[in-house]
């Protein structure tokens, strides 16, 4: 995608508004609109709520929302996974409409049972997806995430740096929008209701 | 714009079109590594393959070393144009086709230091090397053609007008780093691209004329217009490398979005990017300075050798 020589008219067209206006026209969404800019989603992990291996297109006809983290994580992780529950709790019918795939960073650790337990706790369209590195790295690479896993000398100086971007899928595994780390449970209700 | 594997494939000689394939099957390999383990791949390994990276580097690299072996033994270039030319293409190649790409999407100062290889040393060392009748040599004669259409040199007339090439080797120093644009530059894969080939391209026009060894008419530009052409684009180089050391606010949220590699804060980065802008960016010009300097004194012992031959 990235290799294409053609260069793409959207691409072209938002350079000349950027430099004309310095800033990006009125948009109908609240999060960051980065439609046609990546490829369409593509995965092959196992969901540890089902055992099963799953694909894109297990998915297809659902809202994804598609967010890296580990299941130790004190912070980032817990605080968006408890943002999304907190909105599918306001607005049961996205429950339905959505999938939450949290993908583990950290496979090392995070064992299919220690996921299960994690992702129990939050909405019941939360579920958690591991892989091999590969799959992983692939997944990640597809989506320009960045993450590092470093085991330290003891178990208190494990540390595991991630993306915190939530990523959202349409029904047809295009990637619409982006949600940067802190983003509030309005946003997200306003934009997942418009794109369920 | 297409051009077939066979039609290009008739334009070389058989030696060549067997090398041509031999790299194309290197790339394809590449390239499958690449996609199929992206968990297990050594640093030095592209994140993401280009095939466009590959072959402009690499064909730029066989062109020259058969242009190195088919040229007289009198005009082959030193060891130390050699060694520029290699360096200048390698260091662009590393930093495209290796984790320097990866980490320069997740950290401002990597990125400043990636386009300083993009657009300063890469290009100023192939500059350097003064390649052109090397390269020249070595393509086969169907590509030679290619490179002489009237609108390619008619377009490479006008970006080389010493005044418009020091607008847009500063332009593109201050377009990119504009924070809106650059927001949308490290989000959207095509921009991205454009981004790091713009400043490459634009680098390799800039430094080749004003590093070209030769007097005017020769050269395009006199010495003294090259001189001041190098001097001019070292001020607001400084000027923007100050201004992002002293921002007291993180002006690029968008590492945020797409998530740094190191545990420094937004500032930190944005500080140690500042000052790459600053300082080794303002000294590739010093350097310029230098050379052309030294271009100036070899000409002259010259002329006064063949002046002294001529009495």
């Amino acid at each position: 995608m990235i290799d294409s020589v053609t260069l793409s008219r959207r691409s072209i067209l938002a350079l000349v508004l950027l430099l004309a206006s310095g800033c990006g026209s009125k948009s109908q969404w609240k999060l960051v609109d980065v439609k046609d800019m990546y490829p369409e989603l593509k995965l092959r992990m196992t969901d540890v709520r089902t055992g099963k291996l799953m694909s894109a297109t297990d998915y297809a006809g659902k809202t994804v929302i598609l967010f890296f983290g580990y299941s130790f994580c004190p912070e980032i992780c817990p605080t968006t996974l408890l943002t999304l529950t907190s909105v599918m709790e306001q607005r049961r019918e996205l429950q339905a409409k959505t999938v939450v795939l949290f993908v583990s960073v950290d496979p090392e650790r995070d064992t299919m049972e220690a996921l299960n337990r994690y992702v129990e706790s939050f909405a019941p369209n939360v579920t958690a997806l591991i892989g091999t590195s590969n799959e992983l790295a692939s997944l990640a690479r597809r989506y320009r995430v960045a993450y590092t896993v470093n085991p330290g000398p003891g178990s208190a100086d494990y540390t595991v740096d991630h993306t915190a971007t939530v990523f959202i899928f349409d029904k047809t595994g295009r990637l619409m929008l982006l949600a940067p780390y802190g983003t509030g449970a309005e946003d997200f209700e306003h934009d997942l209701l418009l794109l369920a | 714009m297409t051009v077939s594997l066979g039609s290009f494939s008739r334009a070389l000689d058989p030696p060549l079109a067997t090398f041509a394939m031999a790299i194309v099957v290197i790339g394809a390999v590449e390239a499958l590594i690449v996609e199929n383990f992206p968990g297990s791949l050594p640093i030095w390994m592209p994140y993401e393959f280009s095939w466009t990276v590959f072959l402009c580097c690499v064909g730029a690299a066989g062109f020259y070393v058969r242009g190195c072996c088919s040229s007289p033994q009198r005009e082959r270039p030193g060891r130390w144009r050699r060694t520029s030319f290699f360096l200048g293409v390698g260091l662009i190649y590393i930093s495209m086709q290796t984790w320097l790409d990866y980490a320069a999407q997740h950290m401002f100062f990597i990125h400043r230091l990636q386009h300083l290889i993009l657009h300063h040393t890469g290009p100023f060392l192939i500059a350097l090397s003064d390649p052109a009748k090397v390269i020249w040599r070595g393509l086969p004669t169907g590509l030679r053609r290619g490179t002489q259409i009237q609108g390619v040199m008619t377009c490479l007339n006008i970006l080389q007008q010493p005044a418009l090439a020091s607008f847009l080797f500063v332009a593109l120093i201050y377009i990119w780093p504009i924070p809106s644009v650059h927001y949308w530059a490290m989000l959207d894969p095509m921009l991205y691209t454009i981004m790091n080939w713009s400043v490459t391209i634009d680098g390799i026009l800039f430094w080749s004329l004003i590093l070209d060894p030769r007097p005017k008419p020769l050269a395009r530009v006199s010495f003294g217009v090259r001189l001041i052409c190098a001097a001019a684009v070292m001020f607001p180089q400084m000027i923007l490398g100050a201004f992002v050391v002293f921002a007291e606010r993180d002006l690029y949220p968008v590492y945020n979005i797409c998530g740094r590699i190191f545990p420094i804060s937004g500032l930190q980065d944005q500080t140690y990017a500042g000052l790459i802008l600053w300082v080794p960016s303002t000294m590739m010009s010093v350097f310029a300075l230098i050379i052309i300097l030294n271009f100036i004194r070899l000409n002259e012992e010259d002329a006064v050798t063949l002046s002294g031959s001529l009495r």
